[in-house]
């Protein structure tokens, strides 16, 4: 056993082969040889450093991790106990960390590539990649007289507040171009906003008080699965758990009751539901006198419009099935609702969510434990921001940013004229991979004078830069995390030192303004050096303080804290919409163009060409481009497969693992077919990731439509992601 | 006083997420290539729920272990509490025991030239502590137990494709899966 755990470490110490770490004695330290295991435990713990990091990705659960260091090596993580919410487990995506770390397919070294996407990149220098960088900026400026032509595309691969320097280094050469909005969820966004004021959910640890829970549209097994944990605890004291989904989800597998619904028709279930309970009174008149407004319109108009075989018709539900769900969950308090981020990616999703935030509303379940309408919440997110506050240089001459819409980014980008944009950097963010319209993207990518990208993998976004800039980890630089679904707050220490030359964003950001001000004095206004930690405690104001009950934010070192209050949403009554009251009837939905009720509005249907729904989901293994690539990842799963139901493969005459090409009038991609009935029988799915040597991207068959709603809370509409048609056809 | 220590895995709870997999990976720094605790997916006919069941699987520890039985040169050992350790300084990576192993649990190293295994993290339970996996999982569906004195009722020793467990009497035990009511359009 010695050996085999000695040789296991010198190997994975291999995978930093061009550092220079120190490997140290590697002696039989993780021996367990009866005799002297103990004493190598103790030595082993002795060694050991241990620090607090936080997993930063955009994951519902981000966890609070303690890292093991030894000799400077990073040679585990583990989940801290601590935090009540992840209960000292990570994920499977989590306890991968050691190999992005130690991945040999990390980016070393800025790089500079002799033509795009043509793989012919040469080492350069930090000062080489700062000067060509620089000077690009200047010339830009000149030549155009303000810094409009460069674009900024930077989102959720990092989620860690001191991430946001880059925003404002650019900030810092002046008013630029933005790619703005959210790919993710803004249709819902907006929903909840027009019907509370914002976003804003319970603490999920309150879900073992509800007695009744419907999961709607999410799939926590796979994308949150420290909720599983407190929703099967919530089963075991007898709340009944119903799952509503196109796809037989993991999640729903642990349902007491799945509900296979038509996608995106969501709103006509919620709509069929408040019928019935209208029908049969089992609203809670006293919650909406007290707390509501417009619900005599939201009655009039189920009333008049809204059947129970419409609403049958529409999901494919049976009426019974809806009148059971109806009952039980207007009769079983109290009822908690989770409204997952796949359901509102529809352009009638924003309509949808309005529609089953209203039965929350209705039945009175709003402002109580164990009860609410749960989709996500910023409520301590209120940090300063202070990295993107920064004064304009004197000479700018633009008047504000220019945004670009982040949802349609290459078509924007190619349309954006006087002044064209001409530059583009990327950090936290792979649009290539991720973005609708992979070809769009690509062609923007191609009108560019210069792409920077900062980056710790090859992927396909770096293939199309010019120059790329290594970048830490985040076990190699401090910072502060927050969620945006549970509500602890963890430090991030820096446990390891920046591995190769990989510096992280504020850093970059720091010289890159030194070298700015060398060439032209007075062109960048960032701060040109700083302490890091620093820079963390100047995020901290008196109210996050006082949410979380501490005094400095130094006290996080000693473990995660969670806010001590606001943990039930609503609980007092002040909704944050123009009238203080629950809006079923909203007017500032009416000022966005919908109407002011939760009506529904018709879903899209296949047309005669393509005629298949090609959902594109989560998948375990990854967060968006993130973890898939990496070996652990690729030894439990190296191949995407196109999931079909076994009565449309045969319609089409494919067998399981036969190769499918997916296509419709913008593009295809080719999968080898997984036969299962775990997807209706008109839909195919396939899970959106990167794979480090596949070619494969369902997004060159995604349609930048936009969802219905988005505007108002994040600037831009979403993504009606998941209102993709195809065909399909076996090669 | 004597143990037999086994695994009891609640496939009700576990939702296939890998996590125990990459928490072990992850303890040991294994090979990328090397799995000691795998997660499979049980066939999909075999329950009334299409490709959501799955079985986590590492060491059974057995009663009988073949392993421990064909190593030629006495690589293996049976703790008595149960617990078969497997010492890589005697193991000549002949491979009889993979051979032997209905479970496809001993891993062989290619680098190395050896075979390696799970050992139950016997030197974390010594310490009083969990196996790695057992306190990864986060749907909680691992856990150790003693058969010596854990009453089996509602445990099984057998799932559909599990190996018949009269070869090496493992001692991993299994709690069934209760399947939901499900509305599907396709039926
Ligand atoms: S990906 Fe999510 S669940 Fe996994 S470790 Fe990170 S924050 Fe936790
Ligand atoms: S970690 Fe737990 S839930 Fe996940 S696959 Fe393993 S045993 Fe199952
Ligand atoms: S599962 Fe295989 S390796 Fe483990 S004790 Fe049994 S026979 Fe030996």
């Amino acid at each position: 056993m010695d050996k085999k755990l000695t040789c296991s470490r010198r190997s994975f110490i291999k995978g930093t082969a061009a550092t220079t770490i120190a490997l140290g004695t590697a002696g039989s330290l993780f021996s367990i040889n009866q005799s002297s295991f103990k004493t190598a435990l103790a030595q082993e713990i002795q060694e050991n450093k241990i620090f607090q990091n936080a997993c930063p990705r955009n994951c519902y659960d981000t966890c609070s991790i303690l890292s093991t260091v030894k000799d400077g090596i990073l040679t585990k993580v583990d989940g801290n106990p601590d935090n009540t919410y992840t209960r000292g487990r990570l994920c499977v995506k989590g306890y991968s960390y050691t190999r992005s770390v130690y991945s040999p397919d990390r980016i070393k070294y800025p790089m500079k590539q002799k033509g795009r996407g043509s793989g012919n990149w040469e080492r350069i220098s930090w000062d080489e990649a700062y000067s060509e960088i620089a000077e690009t900026i200047l010339r830009i400026k000149k030549e155009y007289g303000s810094t409009l032509p460069i674009c900024l595309n930077k989102y959720s691969g990092n989620f860690s507040i001191m991430q946001y320097g880059i925003e404002g280094m650019l900030a810092s050469i002046g008013d630029h171009s933005i790619a703005t909005g959210t790919p993710c969820w803004p249709a819902g966004i907006d929903a909840q906003t027009f019907d509370f004021g914002t976003i804003y959910n319970n603490d999920p640890e309150d879900i073992v008080n509800s007695k009744y829970l419907i999961l709607w549209g999410v799939n926590p097994a796979w994308c949150a699965v420290h909720s599983m944990y407190f929703i099967q605890e919530a089963k075991r004291r007898g709340c009944k758990v119903v799952a509503i989904d196109p796809i037989l989800t993991q999640t729903a597998s642990k349902a007491d009751v799945f509900l296979q619904i038509k996608p995106s028709t969501d709103g006509a279930l919620a709509l069929g539901m408040a019928k019935y309970i209208f029908d049969n009174q089992l609203y809670d008149a006293q919650w909406l006198a007290r707390n509501a407004r417009g619900y005599e319109e939201f009655f009039g108009y189920i009333k008049n419009n809204i059947t129970l075989e419409w609403a049958a018709d529409k999901t494919g539900l049976p009426k019974e099935t809806i009148e059971t769900l109806a009952r039980e969950y207007a009769t079983t308090k109290p009822a908690n609702i989770w409204i997952g981020y796949g359901m509102q990616r529809h352009t009638n999703g924003g309509q949808n969510v309005r529609a089953i935030d209203a039965l929350a509303a209705i039945t009175g379940n709003i402002g109580k434990s164990g009860g609410g309408a749960q989709y996500a919440h910023l409520e301590t997110w209120g940090f300063n921001y202070h990295a993107m506050v920064q004064e304009k240089p004197q000479d700018n001459r633009a008047h504000g940013n220019r945004a670009i819409n982040m949802n349609n980014f290459g078509a924007e980008v190619l349309a954006a004229d006087n002044p064209p944009i001409k530059m583009l950097w990327i950090a936290c963010r792979n649009p290539v991979s991720q973005d609708p319209e992979t070809s769009v993207i690509k062609k923007a990518f191609a009108a560019m004078d210069l792409v920077v990208t900062a980056e710790l993998f090859m992927n396909p976004t770096v293939e199309m830069s010019d120059i790329v800039l290594p970048v830490t980890t985040t076990f190699e630089n401090p910072g502060v995390n927050v969620s945006y679904w549970h509500y602890w707050m963890t430090l991030n220490q820096q446990a390891v030192k920046p591995l190769y030359e990989a510096k992280n964003d504020i850093t970059i950001a720091m010289e890159l303004s030194k070298k700015l001000n060398e060439m032209q004095p007075g062109s960048c206004t960032f701060p040109t050096a700083g302490d890091l930690y620093e820079w963390a405690g100047k995020e901290f104001n008196a109210n996050i303080y006082s949410q979380f009950g501490i005094n400095d934010w130094k006290e996080l070192e000693k473990g995660p804290v969670k806010a001590k209050r606001g943990l039930i949403a609503w609980q007092d009554g002040r909704f944050r919409t123009p009238s203080g009251k629950y809006e079923l009837w909203s007017e500032e939905a009416q000022k966005f163009g919908h109407h002011p009720l939760p009506v529904y509005v018709e879903e899209v249907k296949p047309s005669g060409k393509y005629p298949i729904r090609c959902l594109t989901p989560h998948w375990k293994l990854n967060i968006h481009s993130q973890f898939q690539n990496l070996d652990w990842m690729d030894n439990i799963d190296n191949t995407p497969r196109l999931e079909i139901h076994p009565k449309l493969a045969a319609q089409y005459g494919i067998a399981h693992n036969d190769n499918v090409k997916v296509y419709n009038e913008i593009g295809y991609f080719i999968l080898p077919a997984r036969i299962t009935e775990t997807v209706p029988v008109e839909t195919v799915a396939a899970y959106t990731a990167w794979y480090k040597n596949r070619n494969y991207n369902v997004n060159y068959t995604v349609k930048a439509i936009p969802a219905d709603m988005g505007k108002k809370a994040t600037g831009m509409p979403g993504i009606a992601f998941h209102d993709n048609f195809v065909n399909i056809e076996k090669i | 006083m004597a143990k037999r220590l086994g695994f009891l895995v609640d496939i009700e709870r576990c939702f296939g997420c890998h996590t125990c997999e990459l928490a072990c990976k992850n303890e040991y720094q294994l090979d990328p290539d090397i799995r000691w605790r795998k997660v499979y997916q049980i066939r999909e006919d075999a329950y009334a729920m299409p490709e959501r069941i799955f079985m986590s699987l590492t060491c059974n520890h057995c009663d009988q272990p073949e392993c421990l039985r064909v190593c030629p040169v006495v690589a293996y050992t049976k703790r008595n509490d149960g617990i078969v350790l497997h010492n890589q300084d005697r193991c000549i990576g002949c491979g009889m025991c993979i051979m032997a192993c209905p479970y496809k649990v001993p891993q062989y190293n290619q680098k190395q030239k050896r075979v390696e295994k799970c050992h139950m993290c016997a030197h974390k339970q010594d310490q009083g502590q969990k196996p790695a996996c057992v306190t990864g999982c986060p749907a909680e569906a691992l856990s150790v137990i003693d058969l010596e004195t854990f009453t089996v009722l509602g445990t099984t020793e057998k799932l559909p494709g599990y190996p018949d467990p009269k070869i090496t009497k493992p001692t991993t035990r299994f709690i069934q899966p209760s399947i939901g009511v499900q509305i599907r359009r396709d039926r």
